[in-house]
């Protein structure tokens, strides 16, 4: 288990099991795919393309990939406001996925969330609140009634070290370690809550070790290593689904921008953030699998190209969508 | 078949028997299994359901209340207890942030048919924090349906209403009307549908309207008046969320004269909305004030006999407000 919080410390990769190569390269293709389309969105901010703001996962796709890419369709994720890629991963097609941040009528929410804070219910991706660690709680809420009705799919909440301060965090955890619920807590630490340090949000150094608090396994994992976050999860995974209980996994990792869009972030130095960005988990796996001769020029120009077809249907599917009728704020308020 | 009923043994009753229809039902909350709830609503329930289905939970309202949602997302009935309503401002942020609007901004993809039974309510010595009823913080949250029921008849109906309801609904039980009030319910299922107001006591001079057992404490002050030629109506709201308007609107147009009786406190209490709903549709079938007997504007029931006593309204103060409402 990995418990280092700087970059340099964090580089070696561990001895890995023998994966397929088709497993490695469809985590490949993700992690670039989560990387272009948050970068995109990005760019479309930036032009004005869509309002509101957005929460750039940049920079923790490893955590966000590595979590999240092995879930079957009827696993559900409790996402927050960074995990905008979590409904790439679980497939959500992506033409939704920008219908979203353009809130047009086409949007699984018909444009009533603000950008980046989507969810999708056929793939049970629960639409997400603004409140910090909320989801933790209704997440559990919904790995109670998945262990009441006897199924075995398992719930993956994500969310931030912020989080971990909040009351709603501990009442959620402690009433999953009683009922051994199937949850598993992803903590992408990066280091910063909007502009409060680490330091400042706990005297902890690994996040994880709060699981031994509430008497359930917590890990931390390199959250720029995708491999490094699969093994914790897909075990945490297997933990959940076998009526084992939750467990909780912090994976260091680091934003490369601001809080939103709007944050240009000049409470970090920048020194930080270059050292982090050598750390870049897209650049460390592309890495990894060339040594490993999985990975070509060729084939990294093929999954760029690939991407960036699909993004730009996607784009085009918002940009053509229409608005909702301004009427439409009056529905769904019962239900 | 029908008996006489407290209104406490109603609740019980319509708990019991949801239990027992719909295997999708379930009741959670602090100290509701083993010791049966701190006024016995749920009784037995664990010894008759098993854990399973009547779960005493850790003690922390965010989580219960959470727990509901999530669980009725996935399908089930849960029936959460707020033990009492002052203790429910820990689950606010699950409350209003995501039982409210969950469905709302999920465009109707996701909801969370679940029922929170909430204690309110003063007059029992509970002192500032056993005592409050703040039923209008949920009122000013569109998604949440608010019933509060002043008969055992009511009490089962509602109560049955709400968990076959497809929202999220926050049932109010006042503590005084448990014990205090009886009344005929019948043995077999049955629901009062959530909305309509009921009139309590018919009457030509002015229209009373209320709730809980602020509906008794009218209905007490009305037969005084009753007695000096002036007839009150009195409606018992029973819903709070979504209001009745028509049959507010239908008694206004008939007596011209509103008072309005609650027992919460007087600022922004829903006795403000029910007076701006009657200024905006009946002005012209107004002839005099929309007055209101509330509680004062102080922060909750202080607990000194004289003190909390001060602070309820009372069949007098009724009286005193319906004489001068009279007057014009």
């Amino acid at each position: 288990m990995a418990t280092k919080t700087t970059p340099a410390e964090a580089q070696a990769s561990p001895a890995r099991p023998a994966y397929s190569r088709e497993l490695l390269t469809g985590l490949y293709k993700m992690l670039v795919k989560c990387r272009m389309c948050d970068e995109k969105a990005r760019i479309l901010f930036r032009q004005s393309k869509f309002a509101g703001n957005f929460y750039s996962n940049v920079g923790q796709e490893a955590g966000e990939v590595g979590a999240a890419y092995s879930l079957r369709d009827d696993d559900w994720v409790a996402p927050s406001h960074r995990d905008w890629t979590a409904n790439i991963i679980k497939g959500v097609p992506l033409k939704y996925c920008f219908a979203q941040l353009y809130a047009k009528a086409t949007s699984p929410d018909g444009g009533r969330s603000s950008p980046a804070h989507m969810g999708y219910a056929p793939l049970h991706i629960i639409t997400p609140a603004s409140s910090i660690a909320g989801q933790l709680n209704v997440g559990t809420g919904v790995a109670l009634g998945i262990k009441k009705l006897g199924h075995d799919s398992v719930v993956v909440c994500f969310f931030g070290d912020g989080a971990t301060s909040i009351g709603g965090f501990h009442e959620a955890l402690n009433f999953a370690a009683v009922h051994r619920l199937p949850v598993v807590y992803l903590c992408h630490n990066n280091l910063w809550a909007e502009s409060v340090p680490l330091r400042l949000q706990t005297a902890l150094t690994n996040l994880s070790d709060r699981a031994k608090a509430y008497g359930f396994p917590g890990v931390s994992v390199d959250g720029n290593d995708v491999l490094a976050v699969y093994e914790a999860a897909s075990a945490a995974i297997v933990r959940a689904r076998s009526g084992e209980g939750p467990t909780l996994i912090e994976s260091k990792t680091y934003r490369w921008y601001g809080h939103s869009e709007i944050d240009p972030a000049k409470y970090r130095k920048k020194e930080e953030v270059e050292a982090w960005k050598k750390q870049d988990p897209v650049a460390r796996f592309e890495k990894y699998l060339t040594e490993k001769k999985i990975l070509s020029e060729e084939m990294k120009k093929q999954v760029a190209a690939e991407i960036t077809a699909e993004i730009d249907e996607a784009v085009q599917f918002a940009e053509e969508s229409p608005y909702p009728t301004p009427e439409d704020a009056l529905k769904f308020v019962w239900s | 078949m029908s008996r006489t009923l407290t209104f406490i043994d109603a609740i019980t009753e319509a708990l019991d028997q949801e239990l027992a229809r719909d295997e999708r039902v379930f009741i959670l909350g602090e100290d509701i299994g083993l010791s049966g709830g701190v006024f016995k609503a749920t009784a037995n329930l664990l010894d008759k359901y098993g854990e399973d289905r009547v779960l005493d939970t850790p003690l922390a309202e965010g989580i219960i209340i959470a727990a509901a949602i999530g669980s009725s997302m996935m399908g089930l009935r849960p029936v959460p207890e707020i033990q009492f309503t002052d203790f429910v401002t820990p689950a606010m942020d699950q409350l209003v942030q995501q039982a409210a609007k969950l469905h709302y901004r999920s465009a109707g993809t996701y909801s969370c048919p679940f029922t929170v039974r909430i204690c309110c309510g003063g007059g029992v010595s509970g002192g500032l924090y056993h005592s409050q009823e703040n039923a209008a913080w949920f009122v000013h949250e569109p998604g949440l349906k608010v019933v509060m029921p002043s008969t055992p008849y009511d009490a089962k109906g509602l109560l049955l209403s709400s968990i076959r309801d497809s929202s999220p609904v926050l049932f109010f039980e006042h503590k005084k009307l448990y014990r205090t009030i009886k009344g005929e319910v019948p043995e077999e299922d049955y629901t009062v549908p959530i909305g309509p107001a009921a009139v309590r006591r018919e009457g030509n001079d002015l229209t009373i309207i209320s709730y809980g057992f602020m509906v008794h404490v009218a209905l007490e002050a009305a037969e005084t008046m009753a007695q000096r030629g002036i007839e009150a109506e009195v409606i018992d709201l029973r819903t709070l969320s979504p209001i009745d308007k028509e049959t507010i609107l239908k008694s206004v147009r008939k007596t011209n004269k509103v008072l309005i009786v609650h027992e919460d406190k007087r600022t922004m209490g829903v006795g403000a909305e029910l007076a701006a709903i009657i200024t905006e549709e009946a002005f012209d079938d107004l002839d005099g004030p929309i007055m209101r007997v509330t509680a004062p504007d102080i922060p909750a029931i202080p607990f000194s006999p004289p003190l909390e006593k001060y602070f309820l309204v009372n069949p007098d103060k009724v009286v005193a407000a319906i004489e001068q409402l009279a007057a014009y």
